[in-house]
């Protein structure tokens, strides 16, 4: 008789999932930033692991797949803005920056995969969990650098270096897969050509979203409002358009905001600030994040933990610092620089993502091995990049 | 301040030097960076000619020239001391440019270089010590004495306009067009020590107006008085600061040149005697130029007629074009008539920009563009040539 109404339980719908996951990752970072003075993204997590499946479990696994398109979004605007900041003429102009990307991330992994074979990991799942560990978070490293309003060399630079060992993340997992599918007996084809068609067609992509936001953009004219849209709107459309043809989300971000960047050799391109919108998705990218992290049994596995978040830190810590003083980094700013690259979370977790839907096995122990670490880092490495921009004197109010 | 300090020291007269302040942007959107530190840092490790020296914010730099005899020595310091800069600046992905004011920055995100001299000025000043983020070149000429120094002063005041004008290029301040010419002056004005010189007549008198203001506790050295034009005994120079900062290395050692060329016709020529109606008419004039650039009108003092300023600075040029050949300045002047003569400046060359590209974010970034020297091969092939 009452059809007009609801029916108990409510059928929860994108839109309403988006509002609640905004406003506790909203309350949460404020509590923690006044209770805390810590980084609203502490709050962010924290609010996610207590709503989430270690906590009261509002947020169980069924909603937090629902949300899984935010996180996309998010971690795209992340990537693609990263990109943007990756400079071709810098990494010319300086190239013991370049170097430096890849003596950190090539120790990183070496110390990774060593610690963790030393502690009986199987090679393939210890070369996997290594080198998701050779990317810095690139939403944590941004989102604390924008909330000080940090700018400077160490600032530039920590991004710089984290667009750097993202891709050489993305690269090396994207090869192991390769791997993967010799171990479950997938046929030669998919073995030989899923990497080349991830790596190729993400890039592609990218590519080709390039081309038309430059050519569109010199369309358009030098207008702010106007490329915001149009940016927005490609990046979506590449997000979208990624998904549906079983490519890399973040490699294609990752080259849009890249070559939108270093082709557009007629300055067409304006920098828009994506900042504003971005946050929304930040917020809920942290949450959810928070909510994923099956906290009892990454407990258990704490002492594996510990020693991957050491290696790695050690690992990016030892590459930075011996090579900075070569590429004219003031003396002190090195070690800022090598703590500033250690958070770690919302670009695993979605590179842990992407294998576990191909053989839930294999993504279930490795997200044993890399979730703990995820923990630890994604509640130290925002305080860990805070610290460091603030000692490098690199923050708004430290001034 | 010590006692010495008060003693004009003697330099060669009519030497020449300038002072030009820069800016610092990023290369993602051209604002403005804070990396004055690292940067200066960066230089302390490359050997260069002349210096470069921290301002009052982190956006700014400052390169000092040495003391040259005429124009051709000083533009090829201070395209070395550019080409070293700009190595530098490459290194850390930052721009430098050239122009009075940044476009589009927005004064309270400035952070003041912190020394304790810079701290003590924003403590004092306030919210203007960050406006005070503007770039301007002072050009020194050497004064054998304080009593000549003091002449020189007074009778360089009557052609204060001809510097605003000749170098203006401060049109656009916090992403406006601010429909000034040089719009730098304005922030300059605020400042209560801003102002011109007492109408003295000898090194003596001068200092005993310094001590009486010193005797009040409102200076402490010749550093704080910010006058258009005031002598710097510690330097034996009477320094210039009116000056927007050029948009090339090229138009500051010509702007050198037009002020070493004028100061030897006035101490050679001694053509006027210092008058106080030079000051009543300043503000008018000096606000004309500021204004209007080359097209402003002002009132000559010693001829009590309205005048073009275009039209006063080609005739200026062609009184002192024997002194500027004596001085091997004659074809830095001879291009600089031409740009007057087409109408040529830095503020409208800036507004060309912001007409085609339609962004300020652009016209940052082409003002870097040309203090750096455009295309970089480029200049390295000229610089490889005899």
């Amino acid at each position: 008789m009452t059809t007009f109404l609801p029916q108990y339980p409510f059928p929860p719908n994108p839109v309403l999932l988006f509002g609640l996951l905004l406003l506790a990752g909203v309350a949460g970072g404020e509590l923690v930033k006044r209770a805390l003075r810590l980084p609203r993204i502490v709050g962010y997590v924290l609010i996610g692991l207590l709503l989430g499946a270690s906590g009261f479990n509002l947020l169980d696994p069924g909603l937090v797949g629902e949300s899984w398109i935010f996180v996309e979004i998010a971690l795209g605007l992340v990537l693609f803005e990263l990109g943007r900041r990756l400079h071709f003429k810098w990494l010319r102009n300086d190239p013991w920056l370049l170097a430096t990307g890849l003596l950190e991330s090539a120790l990183a992994f070496g110390f990774l995969y060593l610690t963790l074979a030393y502690f009986g990991v199987q090679p393939i799942y210890a070369a996997v969990a290594a080198a998701i560990g050779v990317s810095t978070s690139p939403a944590v490293v941004l989102l604390v650098a924008q909330e000080l309003k940090a700018e400077g060399q160490v600032t530039e630079r920590a991004l710089n270096l984290t667009a750097l060992n993202s891709v050489v993340a993305f690269v090396l997992t994207t090869m192991l897969l390769s791997w993967i599918h010799h171990e479950y007996r997938a046929g030669w084809t998919t073995v030989a050509l899923h990497p080349v068609y991830l790596l190729g067609g993400s890039l592609a992509l990218g590519f080709a979203a390039s081309v038309v936001a430059i050519a569109l953009s010199r369309w358009l004219g030098q207008r702010a409002e106007r490329q915001f849209a149009l940016l927005l709107a490609l990046i979506v459309l590449t997000i979208g358009a990624a998904r549906m043809l079983e490519l890399s989300v973040l490699l294609a971000l990752l080259a849009l905001g890249v070559f939108s960047r270093n082709l557009d050799t007629r300055h067409d391109v304006m920098t828009v600030d994506l900042s504003g919108i971005g946050q929304i998705f930040y917020v809920v990218l942290f949450v959810v994040s928070g909510a994923r992290l099956p906290l009892v049994e990454l407990m258990l596995g704490g002492g594996l933990a510990v020693a991957y978040v050491t290696a790695r830190f050690a690992g990016k810590l030892i590459g930075v610092m011996s090579l900075s003083h070569l590429s004219g980094v003031r003396p002190g700013a090195a070690l800022m620089l090598g703590v500033a690259l250690m958070p770690m979370s919302g670009l695993a977790l979605a590179i842990v993502h992407g294998t576990t839907d191909l053989y839930p096995e294999f993504g279930a122990r490795l997200a044993a091995i890399v979730l703990s670490a995820v923990l630890i880092l994604e509640l130290i490495g925002p305080v860990a990049v805070q610290f460091a921009l603030k000692r490098a004197g690199e923050a708004r109010d430290a001034a | 301040m010590s006692g010495n300090e008060q003693a004009f020291t003697p330099s060669k007269g009519l030497t020449v030097g300038v002072e030009v302040e820069l800016q610092i942007l990023n290369s993602r959107d051209y604002d403005l960076a804070r990396d004055a530190a690292d940067l200066i840092g960066l230089l302390e490790k490359t050997p260069h000619p002349g210096a470069v020296k921290p301002e009052i914010t982190e956006s700014m730099v400052e390169l000092n020239s040495s003391i040259h005899a005429g124009h051709d020595t000083l533009l090829a310091e201070l395209k070395a001391i550019r080409d070293t800069v700009v190595q530098a600046a490459s290194r850390l992905n930052v721009r430098i440019a050239g122009g009075g004011s940044h476009p589009f920055h927005m004064w309270a995100d400035r952070r003041i270089y912190p020394t304790e001299r810079f701290r003590h000025l924003l403590a004092l000043y306030g919210y203007l010590a960050k406006q005070f983020t503007i770039f301007g070149q002072h050009v020194h000429v050497g004064c054998p004495d304080g009593d000549v120094a003091i002449y020189l002063t007074h009778i360089l005041s009557r052609y204060v306009p001809h510097f605003i004008a000749l170098s203006a290029s401060s049109p656009y301040q916090q992403g406006e067009d601010t429909s000034y010419a040089s719009s730098r002056l304005n922030t300059v004005t605020a400042f209560p020590l801003s102002g011109q010189v007492p109408f003295v007549h000898s090194w003596k008198e001068f200092l005993e107006y310094f001590e009486k203001m010193r005797g009040y506790g409102i200076v402490e050295s010749m550093k704080d008085f910010y006058w258009d034009i005031r002598p710097k005994p510690e330097y034996g120079t009477v320094e210039i600061r009116v000056f927007d900062t050029p948009l090339t290395v090229e138009h500051s050692a010509a702007l050198a040149a037009y002020t070493q060329s004028l100061a030897r016709y006035i101490l050679t020529d001694r053509p006027f005697a210092p008058l106080r109606d030079v000051y009543t008419l300043y503000n008018y004039n000096r606000f004309q130029a500021c204004r209007y650039g080359l097209d402003g009108k002002i009132v000559n003092a010693y001829t009590q007629r309205h005048v073009r300023l275009k039209e006063d600075i080609l005739e200026t040029l062609a009184v002192i074009a024997p002194h500027a050949a004596a001085l091997g300045n004659g074809l830095a002047l001879a291009k600089l008539a031409a740009d007057v003569e087409a109408g040529r400046s830095g503020a409208n060359r800036l507004r060309e920009i912001f007409r085609e590209r339609g962004s300020l974010n652009d016209v940052a970034r082409v003002q870097s563009d040309m203090w750096m020297g455009a295309t970089e091969p480029a200049r390295a092939k000229e610089a490889s040539r005899p």
